[in-house]
């Protein structure tokens, strides 16, 4: 394959793009670009964040771009409610600065203001501990309307050297181990504690969700991490007066015994396996862990079967775009990448399962951390395509967008839909 | 933005005034819908409490935060008077102090009740439609339109 890659407009300026697709949001393609490119916080913004009152970043489960650990904005809003979920870049790797002008937050490029922002408000639970002295905020975060919690900080891929190549989670475990004294593994009644503080605040929290690293072992693969989730979520459903609540779980493509189990045993609402990559080759490449020990075909059959079980609308996966194209294996140019990915996109809306993305940002502490991610004009075409795609066959988004998630600029683009 | 009037300020103070949203959706089709906890917010800009997040004036309201399009808002007084504000909506809270505030208020007064958005609106553009003054003023700038029996002797 090519190692030198086709992308389409790399040169261009926000407005450039702005002006190419008057359909698509000026605020969806800015916070696109922000995400594409990181953000540096000036001294001046840096001086107003103020913990009582903002989320510094807590428990990431993946690092910053800059690879430090200190506690700085978790992540900004934007004026239409949604959120733009990014990390500290080096200045180097001209990212959008973050400054504070006349009082108040702006995004800057190139010395000119581009749009206001906010920072995250802090949760109130953010000020407690827990009944075993941790501080809430490292069993349990926040997004500006979603828990997040972070199970198990470990991914059993990494045992052989199978972990994915754009992924930092075990290095990150370590870091958060050592620096901010994270437990590797929570304690299921602990997290039900804290969600139990958490939604005290009210109006704050309109979704629980759980992610981990893959746990492979159990009498079949995957039934610990299976087990375990169960273990937490049956803890987190004791705060609700029903038996499903809206939640979305991240996990390992497990088969229909295990998503039966995860649906019928819970009160999880939804269920998402990211593939990250839509094409079998470079899977195999980028995902060797998940090749070994479920394969491409037999994930993507998975999501499939979760349809039948969670029902239509509630079952996705996610790609981490723009790996499709890195350097040596990757597309040669950012069409062919597009009608690829779109064409495989399509084979799974047309069985009832939603594909959303992540813009890539290479991290110092994987093997992809030297290479570019996409341009501009890739994420967006890419956008539209799987908002189109949704259209087409008619997939909500609901458990996903930019309420529940945040960081999915084509499930930001259905908003505007009646479902 | 300009200040809105004491007039205005007093009537989105009164809970007898009827006040409307009118929002249009991707096609110009319009569509108007009472707003019965708008009121002005500190610094002059008018905050409309949307209940539903899949609402039809929801996604109107974001589609002109997106697109840069205006909406209108009307306020009429138990007495006939009654304005017209011509805004933009610039901002949509979903979380932080405010729309706690917000979300506490309407429990309070809806009791099982949601809030999806906080939204501010920016008036632009604010026109007296109070029956009394508007035929002051067409009299004035057009003294053809008038019916000639309601000159006769």
């Amino acid at each position: 394959m090519a190692d030198v890659v086709t992308r389409q407009a790399d040169q261009d300026s926000l407005q450039d793009v702005v002006a190419r697709y008057p359909e698509v949001p000026r605020l969806i393609v800015i916070k696109t670009d922000v995400q594409r490119r990181g953000v540096f916080y000036t001294d001046r913004a840096l001086s107003v964040l103020d913990e009582s009152l903002h989320q510094v970043t807590g428990t990431h489960i993946f690092g910053a771009r800059d690879g430090q650990i200190e506690a700085r904005p978790e992540s900004l809003l934007l004026r239409d409610g949604s959120s733009i979920i990014t990390t500290p870049t080096p200045l180097e790797q001209n990212p959008y600065t973050v400054d504070r002008i006349d009082g108040k937050l702006w995004l800057v490029d190139a010395g000119e203001p581009v749009e206001e922002v906010d920072y995250w408000p802090a949760p109130d639970f953010y000020a407690l501990t827990s009944s075993s002295g941790i501080p809430m905020k490292n069993i349990v975060s926040a997004r500006p309307q979603r828990l997040n919690i972070f199970p198990y900080r470990y991914c059993t891929f990494w045992n052989n050297g199978k972990g994915c190549t754009f992924c930092d989670i075990v290095c990150q475990l370590k870091k958060g181990k050592e620096e901010l004294q994270i437990p590797a593994r929570l304690n299921p009644v602990e997290v039900g504690e804290v969600v139990r503080e958490a939604l005290r605040e009210p109006g704050r929290f309109s979704a629980v969700f759980l992610t981990s690293g893959s746990i492979t072992s159990g009498r079949e693969p995957f039934d610990d991490e299976v087990d375990y989730y169960i273990e937490i979520l049956e803890e987190v459903g004791k705060n609700f007066r029903t038996k499903k609540y809206p939640s979305q779980i991240i996990g390992t493509a497990f088969n229909e015994r295990q998503l039966e189990r995860l649906y019928k045993e819970t009160g999880l609402m939804s269920y998402t396996a990211d593939i990250e990559v839509l094409n079998e080759d470079l899977f195999n490449r980028h995902c060797p862990g998940k090749a070994e020990w479920i394969g491409y075909r037999e994930w993507k059959r998975r999501l499939v079967a979760a349809v039948d079980i969670f029902g239509p609308g509630r079952v996705n996966t996610g790609l981490v775009a723009g790996i499709e194209l890195a350097k040596p294996y990757g597309f040669r140019s950012e069409d062919e990448a597009l009608k690829r990915v779109l064409e495989e996109a399509e084979e799974l809306a047309s069985q009832g399962v939603g594909t959303v993305f992540i813009v890539w940002s290479p991290r110092p502490d994987t093997p992809l951390g030297d290479q570019k991610n996409a341009s501009l004009d890739y994420y967006i075409r890419l956008a539209q395509g799987l908002h189109d795609l949704r259209v087409k066959y008619r997939l909500p988004i609901g458990y996903d967008d930019y309420r529940h998630c945040g960081n999915h600029p084509d499930s930001d683009l259905s908003r505007l839909l009646p479902y | 933005m300009p200040k809105l009037s004491p007039e205005i300020l007093h009537l989105l103070d009164q809970s007898n005034t009827t006040k409307i949203v009118a929002t249009t959706d991707e096609f110009g089709k319009p569509y108007a819908i009472a707003s019965p906890y708008l009121h002005a917010g500190p610094e002059g800009e008018l905050v409309h409490l949307e209940l539903l997040e899949k609402s039809a004036t929801n996604r109107n309201l974001l589609r002109s935060l997106w697109f840069d399009k205006k909406v209108s808002v009307t306020l009429v007084a138990a007495d006939g008077s009654n304005y017209v504000i011509q805004g933009r909506p610039v901002k949509a809270l979903i979380s932080g102090p405010i729309f706690r505030r917000h979300y506490q208020d309407v429990r309070l007064l809806l009791g099982d009740a949601d809030l999806a958005a906080v939204w501010l609106i920016e008036p632009e553009e604010v026109v007296n439609e109070t029956y009394a003054v508007q035929k002051l003023e067409e009299e004035e700038r057009f003294p053809f339109s008038v019916h000639l029996d309601r000159l006769a002797v």
